[in-house]
């Protein structure tokens, strides 16, 4: 189909270079009415192909509109409880903001089970390690009976601690396990969004072809500002960073950097 | 020794508070950007500040050239914590005067590494 466009403004193209041929052979022949006659064949050709061209660009506009479902100011506005009245967009978005979640709230409960199992490790460290001294004096014989006493008491109370610390930690891991879990999911939604990105994509660069025929053949050119960067703004986490001389891959590279601007 | 952390995700100011509470430094406060961190640093309470660069509001290389730009507030020492890594913007941190530049993702040794080099350089200089 899209061979078929591009035929009629090659055919338009072609209608120019033909007339003007024609033109220029009726002006040196005398002949004026004949040459009026083509301009205007010409002017009728550049309106026809004109109006073809953007009708090709509104159609495919509205397809590309129609394919994301995007709505009109009037339904955003208005708030849709029906999940299926949702754009592609507007999907996609959520779907992000989910991410967003999803991650943070896994991060946040990995976080909760580290904070939980630190002080339980470090608990049983101090322990572990005063009754290793303990049993050390009593390996050596240096222990009074009072004291083996009481590192008997000391030791079956440490046996029970381990015990319910390991359970604890036990239980925090498992947890943490659980959690990343996190990532298969978002993964899931993430591939989902790149395939509606590069669908967007596709539409739109096939909507600047066709709007470039129209500005083509009604001579239309447009301004191209190109948007400043903020500097101060970053740039976020750098992917693909091998290709890309410009950005430094490890910490390494950074302080060795710092170190040549002598820091 | 009170430290200010700044970004804009909880997740990683909790990150950087446990490491810090692991190296010791169990006096810290938060802000999600430069603009709430500024008043917080005004109130002349803080020893030394890790932020981000890629902020909402103020960012974290604005807050830098703020901080030096202000008589009382210029002597802080200010460790970037950042997922920025173009070539370019470390020139720019250094140039507004940065004490160090941690790249994320980071681990707890090269946090600790360039906190305590930091330091270093601040005793040496006394």
């Amino acid at each position: 189909m899209s061979d078929f466009k591009e035929s009629k403004l090659g055919d338009f193209e072609s209608t120019v270079k033909d007339g003007a041929v024609d033109l220029l052979n009726k002006l040196e022949a005398g002949d004026f009415s004949g040459a009026i006659k083509i301009i205007q064949e010409l002017s009728e050709a550049r309106h026809k192909s004109f109006y073809y061209e953007v009708g090709t660009l509104t159609r495919s506009l509205h397809d590309a509109i129609k394919d994301f479902q995007i709505e009109s100011i009037d339904d955003v506005i208005e708030v849709t409880t029906d999940e299926d009245n949702n754009s592609r967009i507007t999907d996609a978005s959520d779907r992000l903001t989910y991410v967003i979640e999803m991650t943070s709230s896994a991060a946040n409960k990995t976080m909760d089970m580290v904070d939980s199992s630190v002080p339980v490790a470090s608990e049983l460290q101090t322990q572990a390690e005063a009754l290793h001294k303990d049993w050390n004096r009593l390996i050596q014989r240096d222990l009074t009976p009072q004291e083996f006493r009481e590192l008997y008491k000391r030791i079956d109370a440490f046996l029970g601690y381990t015990k319910n610390s390991a359970n604890t930690l036990h239980g925090n891991l498992n947890t943490i396990l659980l959690e990343q879990g996190y990532q298969d999911l978002t993964g899931q939604v993430i591939a989902r969004v790149n395939e509606l990105i590069r669908d967007v994509e596709e539409k739109l660069v096939h909507l600047v072809a066709v709007a470039g025929r129209v500005d083509s053949i009604s001579g239309f050119e447009h301004e191209i500002t190109e948007k400043e960067r903020d500097e101060n703004r970053g740039h976020g986490p750098a992917v693909n960073t091998e290709n890309n001389p410009e950005v430094l891959n490890s910490q390494d590279e950074v302080d060795d950097l710092l170190s040549s601007l002598g820091f | 020794m009170k430290i200010l952390i700044v970004d804009d995700f909880s997740t990683m100011r909790r990150i950087i508070k446990n490491l810090l509470r692991d190296l010791g430094f169990t006096n810290t406060v938060e802000a999600d950007d430069g603009t709430t961190a500024l008043p917080i640093l005004q109130t002349g309470t803080i020893d030394f500040l890790v932020t981000d660069w890629n902020m909402p509001g103020m960012t974290g290389i604005e807050l830098l050239r703020a901080v030096r730009a202000d008589d009382k507030l210029k002597t802080i020492p200010v460790l970037m914590v950042t997922a920025e890594a173009k070539r370019d913007q470390i020139i720019t941190a250094a140039q507004a005067g940065v004490n160090g530049y941690v790249v994320k993702p980071f681990t707890a040794v090269a946090l600790k590494e360039k906190i305590e080099k930091i330091f270093e350089r601040i005793d040496s200089a006394k």
